[in-house]
This record gives structure tokens, sequence and C-alpha cells, in this order.
């Protein structure tokens, strides 16, 4: 049989390892990229469809997707079914963990809000004493932002605040409808920013790896795509302790497969990077593999009404539109109760009512719905959390997933911190908007489990010194220096911000320093 | 019948069906023609030969090139009833009531009675994890208990005003994924939600929306299952990889 070997393998097809498979392609690097899941079809997999075609009228199987908050009938078949891939979390510490398995992970299906991280996270411990710096600060980031922006077309404001970094935007000039006006005109007195959001437009409705970077790989002829190849080891060699490939079994088949390669990158998603590093006996000299997870919290918040807008009377001027308020906790001045901080999502409705924010039912619903058309407000968290030790993910070798690899137990807790940090935010936002002449109608203080936000990180982290991190400040592996990783999981901490970003431009740093390394011949 | 009859009756009717759809005819080369709409995949598999004869491709090429004929279909809510299974007769008497008054008719849309809504979440909830079974037997056993204690008379059986009186102290705004924590308005706002939301989406109420002219309420993005094929293997066991018998095989 002939030898065959890649040069670099790239577990996953997310936003990172698509940016892995555009950067090194386009420096004439072969890449062959391997995803656990499928080949999406948009024209095929998805149709418009009303709920009452639907078998569950829109309900969705019982008990289907336990722990996705997020699914519905509609996307159902889109999320990895828990009893294919089982996890567990010891009692009373429900996660959540919402993946999905197709080329291109969990890229098509991303919120979009793009924000840069800043020294206030990246140097994080110098700031609080909490947890650790990261290795990097923002100024070794800024050139890999700068071009990250443009791909995913950011729309945003530049605002000029230090904690909350401008960027390369399509520059968003567009005014305030009148309702959002009077809430910013309440924060400038309450000293609180409210800016415009910073939302990835993508093109086509998507800012995918699909659409945005994988096309540009395929595009220099050095790419080879394999979907339904679920890695189950990384091989190492035992002579040199590098990574010399991997072992995957196909998703349909079950045959097991073995692949050479010159580099290994991981891309999977955070947790299932550190699963398969775990699963592989790899990367953990340190014994701090698996530690460290966190994320943010989400759920908290208020629900209002703009009374100007009801009866009918809503339109472009007087609601509508969103913004965002970036960290102001912390920042300068300590509050009591809580480390680091929060964002808040702000939205202004022009549509309908929630008819869950009214304590009514029958026909006083409906016409309160009418009523308050067009006049809705909401605020909601996005809080950081923090990375303790304690919260870690371990190997489960009595449960097996589908292909006979052994799942996670998720162990996290949030706690007083996260607790008063929701508090704060529901407080201070519910006096904006009634400082702004606003109706509150819910005040919300409890937050969803940790995963909800599906922005985990951690748990595979970077950092200068071998004994305490995974990887180092270029993603590369402590101990297995042709192994780099470029997913979330390699975050020190977890910020307030959506992590794509940042992990693009992670992922792009990371790839041409591992080009440059190869040009070289030190890999 | 016979079983030698049956079987001829069967490929009778199969070779017609195949003429009636398909309009295809069997290749001339071939000894034993099979009946028009059959394709023997299976011999094709193992056979590429025979898949890659003329013929065979041409049949192939016709087949693929089929457009499916438009056949409009209808839900079956609107022709047929699910009974009711789960629920003991006096939860469901006590749903039924919670139905009506939480969407009764107007405006030319169904009530939450007409949509079969009862008949449905007794279908939903009967195959729910028991958590979900156990808030809506004890918060309709309560709802029961609160109307025999203030008006003597069972929920199912109470007038617009005595159920107001009931429901409205557990009646309370929420938001995002956070039903209120207490027990009683958990089960309210939620059995509220899902009695809403499986009458919004029902089949009658598609059928009032488009005959009064308005645009088919509940439209969404559905994603049919993504290249299928997981199910099979773990429900057929076949989950332990053939990898260590291949090893041996080679050994």
């Amino acid at each position: 049989m002939a030898e065959k070997k890649v040069d670099v393998l790239i577990i996953g097809s997310g936003h990172t390892g698509g940016m892995a498979a555009k950067i090194l392609t386009e420096k004439g690097i072969a890449v062959t990229m391997l995803d656990a899941g499928p080949m999406l079809n948009f024209e095929r997999d998805r149709t418009l469809k009303p709920a009452s075609t639907l078998p569950f009228r829109g309900l969705d199987a019982p008990g289907r997707h336990p722990h996705i908050f997020q699914a519905s009938e509609f996307s159902a078949n889109q999320w990895v079914d828990e009893k294919v891939i089982p996890y567990n979390y010891p009692a009373g510490q429900q996660y959540n963990w919402v993946r999905i398995r197709s080329v291109g992970g969990r890229s098509p299906f991303w919120g979009r809000q793009s924000f840069r991280h800043s020294d206030l996270e990246f140097k994080c411990k110098d700031h609080d004493g909490f947890g650790e710096n990261w290795p990097i600060s923002y100024k070794d980031l800024v050139p890999f932002y700068d071009r990250v922006e443009p791909i995913f077309r950011v729309q945003g404001h530049t605002d000029h605040i230090p904690n909350y970094p401008d960027g390369k935007f399509i520059e968003d000039n567009a005014p305030w409808s009148g309702a959002m006006q009077r809430f910013v005109d309440a924060g400038k007195k309450m000293g609180v920013p409210v800016t415009k959001a910073r939302s990835a437009l993508g093109s086509g409705g998507l800012a995918s790896s699909l659409n945005l970077l994988i096309p540009d790989a395929v595009a220099t002829g050095k790419l080879t795509t394999i979907p339904n190849s679920i890695v189950r080891q990384i091989t190492v060699d035992k002579n040199t302790g590098k990574a010399d490939g991997a072992i995957f079994i196909d998703r349909h088949s079950h045959r097991e497969m073995t692949i050479k390669a010159r580099v290994v990158i991981v891309a999977a998603g955070t947790l299932e990077t550190t699963r398969l590093l775990l699963i592989s006996g790899i990367c953990n000299s340190s014994g701090v593999l698996g530690h460290y997870l966190c994320d943010q919290i989400y759920g908290a918040g208020i629900a209002a009404s703009v009374p100007e807008a009801r009866g009918g009377k809503t339109g472009r001027n007087v609601t509508g539109g969103g913004a965002l308020i970036p960290r102001f906790r912390n920042v300068d001045v300590k509050v009591p109760g809580y480390l680091r901080g929060y964002a808040v999502n702000v939205s202004s409705s022009t549509g309908p009512m929630d008819a869950r924010w009214f304590p009514e039912y029958g026909p006083a619903l409906d016409a309160k719905l009418d009523e308050y058309n067009g006049s809705g407000f909401t605020t909601n968290i996005m809080g950081e959390t923090l990375g303790h030790y304690e919260n870690h993910v371990a190997l489960n070798k009595q449960v097996v997933d589908a292909w006979g690899m052994p799942t996670l137990t998720i162990s996290t807790t949030y706690g007083d911190n996260e607790k008063n940090m929701a508090k704060d935010m529901v407080d201070t936002t519910a006096a904006m908007a009634e400082a702004a002449g606003f109706d509150v109608l819910v005040k919300n203080y409890e937050f969803n489990p940790p995963g909800y936000s599906i922005h985990e990180q951690g748990t595979a982290r970077m950092g200068d010194n071998p004994k305490t991190s995974i990887v180092n400040k270029w993603n590369q592996s402590h101990d297995v220096k042709n192994l780099f990783i470029t997913d979330a999981s390699v975050f020190v901490s977890a910020g307030w911000q959506n992590p794509t970003i940042t992990m693009s431009a992670l992922a792009m740093r990371a790839s041409e320093y591992l080009a440059e390394e190869m040009r070289k011949g030190n890999i | 019948m016979k079983r030698r009859e049956f079987v001829k009756g069967l490929v009778v009717a199969t070779a017609a069906a195949g003429t009636a759809i398909g309009q295809q005819k069997a290749p001339p080369q071939a000894k034993n023609p099979v009946p028009g709409n059959v394709i023997d995949q299976g011999s094709q598999a193992v056979a590429p030969n025979n898949a890659s004869a003329p013929a065979a491709t041409a049949q192939l090429q016709q087949q693929a090139a089929f457009h499916t004929p438009n056949i409009p279909v209808t839900q079956p809510d609107v022709v047929a009833t699910t009974d009711a299974r789960y629920f003991t007769a006096a939860r469901y008497a006590t749903l039924a009531r919670l139905c009506e008054v939480f969407v009764p008719a107007g405006n030319g849309y169904p009530s939450a009675l007409q949509a079969d809504t009862p008949q449905f979440l007794d279908f939903h909830v009967g195959g729910s994890p028991a958590d979900r079974q156990a808030m809506y037997n004890d918060g309709l056993d309560r709802l029961n208990a609160d109307a025999m204690k203030q008006f003597s008379v069972a929920f199912a059986k109470t007038d617009a005003k005595q159920a107001d009186a009931v429901i409205r102290p557990a009646l309370k705004g929420w938001i995002n994924d956070h039903p209120p924590v207490d027990k009683q308005q958990r089960f309210v706002a939620l059995a509220h939600r899902e009695i809403r939301t499986a009458t919004l989406n029902s089949p009658a109420w598609a059928v009032a929306a488009e005959a009064a002219g308005e645009r088919t309420p509940g439209i969404g993005q559905y994603w049919a299952p993504i290249d299928p094929g997981i199910e099979t293997w773990v429900s057929h066991g076949a989950t332990k990889a053939s990898a260590p018998l291949t090893r041996q095989a080679h050994s």
C-alpha cells in the first residue's frame, strides 16, 4: 500500500478550523480537514413550513432535547442528540451542552455578535487578582482583529471606549429611535454607556466558515475535506513524542481508518477538543487539561413597554433598534459583591409582544397584545463567569457514545459572584428603563444553567508556564510541539464577549506562526 | 387468499403500478424483466457491471429525472381525533376546562377545545419525562382542589368568574426561560404557554387563518434530519465498532 501522509490535519471545520484551513492553504500548505458530521445542503436540509404541519405543533417530541433551551421543533434536527452522544454532570450541577455536528460546526448558527477583547480581559489578574493573565496582550491581537473583521463584515460604531476597542467596522451611523435615545440618555445620567451593537453581516445572512473561510481554502486547490469522520484518537510517535496523525471512524459504517500527518490542529470546539485530548492521553503533563471551564451567564434581564408606542402608534422613529451596554462595572471603580462585569443586549421591538409578559389570559390577554403591539423593550445579560479550577470536565469511561468513545462528566457551578452580578444588572437596567419613561413589566433575576450561552471556554488554556497551562501563546501544545489548538478551549478567562471574533483572530495568528515555523523547518 | 394467489396478485399490482407511475419500459435485453418501478438495487450494488450496462443506466437516469407528482396532503387532525389516554377522567376534565378558559373562540378562530388541544396535550404529556407529567398532574389536582374549597364544585364545572378566582392568584408574567419558581405559578405559566402554542399551531387555527384571508401562521425554517443514519446504527446495537475484529482477522 502506498504511504499516505498529509501535511496538516485539522480536526473540526467551524470558525477556527476553517480559518486555519484558509490561512495555511493560502500559504501553499496542503491541508486535510476532518469533521465528525455530515456536509450541509441548505436547499435539501431546510425548508419553510407552518407549525401546523409539524407532528408536535411546534412543541417538539417530549423530552427530545432536555438541555437545549434553544431547540424547537423547527430546529430539533440540527442539534446533537444527547442520547447519541451522552454526557452527564453531578447531581445539582446542571450543564446545558449545546452541540452541532455538521461541516462548519456551530458557525452557520451563531448569533454573530462581534466584539474584541481588551486588556481588561487579557490582563484580568493584574486588574483584580483573580485567575491568570493571558500570555498575550491586546496589541498582539490587533493586527489579526483588523483582518478578521473585514472577512466577517462587522458592522458597528466607533465609540472610543478603551475596554470596548473599536475595529474595522462597516460604520453604523443610523440614528436611534426615540425610545432608544431616551434609554441612552438615561444611561448617561447614571454613568452607563449605551452603544450600537456590533454584529457580523457576513454574506447572504450567513457568517460561517462554510461561506466566509472554507471557500478560500478550496480555491487554492490545497484543501481536502472529509465529512462524517469521527476522530477517536490523536496518535503520537513514541520515539519523537510528536503527533503523527489520527484514528477516525466513519459515522455511518463505523469503519475505522488511520491518517498520518506532519502537523495536527485540533479545532473540534472547546469540550470536544478537550475530550479528544483526554481520550488520546496527551497534552496533559500539567494536569490542568479539563480545568478552568468558564462561559457567560444569560437569561437574567427585564421586559418593558414603551408607552407612546401603544395603541398602534409604533413606528421607526418611536421604537425599534438594538444596542449594547459594554462592561462598565469594575473598570475604574470596584463595586461590592462581585468580580469582573457584564454587558447587556438591549432591544426595542416594533413587532408583537410576548404573551408571557402579561398575567392575563383569554380575551383580556388578546386585548393587551393588541394594545401593546410594537412597544416591547428588553434587556438581557451577558455576564462573565469565573473559571475556577473546580469547574472542570473529566472522562466517563462507564458511558460511551454511539461510536464507543468515552463521554464527559461536566462539573461546574455558578456562585454568589454570578448571582450578585445578575441582580445588579437587572436593578440597573430596570432603573434606566424607568428613568426613560418605560413601564417595566417583568424583572428576572434568574440566569440559565452553565453552557446555555454556547460560549464554553477554557479547559485547555494558554500560558507561558507548561506546569499550569496546555498551550503556549501561539496555541501550540507545550507537550506535543506539532499539535495546535485553535478553538476557545485555550481561553484563559471568559470575558463578557461573544468569543468568535477572538477565536478567529487567535486561529489566524496561530496558523501564520505555524506556517512560518514549517517554512523554517522547525516543525 | 392462498399464499400463491396473494403473491401473484402482488406482482400484477406492482407491475401495473409501475407502468402507470413511471411509464418505464423493461430493458430489451433483459431475459427476466422486472416490473418497471422495481430497481434491483441490491444486485447492482454487489455487481457494479450490471448497474453500468447501458440499458440499466438509461433506466436509472429516467428515474432520477422523475418529478414528484403534486398530490395535496391533509393533516390527520382535519378528519380524525385522538382519544385521551393519559390523564385520569377528573384531570382531563380539569385540563379541558383550563383550555376553554385560556383560549376561547373568537373572531372566527377556534377555541383550544375546537383545536383538539386537550387531546393533543394528553398525548404529549403522556409521552413526556416524569417531571413534566408530575407538574401537570399536581397542577390540575391543585386547580380542582382550590375550586372545591372555594366554590364546592369541580374546576371542570366552574363558571368564568369562579375559574378566574382559582387561576388568577397563580398568574404571573415571566420572560426568557424562567417561569415562576412557585410550583403552582410555574404550572399555570407553562400550561398556559403550551395550551396557546398547541392551539395557535393547530391545523384548525391554520384553516381559520386561511378562511380569514390572513397569512399562514407559525411559519418557520424547518431543518430536516441531516444525512441521517446514526439512529439506525444505534437502535440496531451496531455501535461497537468493528475495528477489533478487523485487527484479529489480520493477526
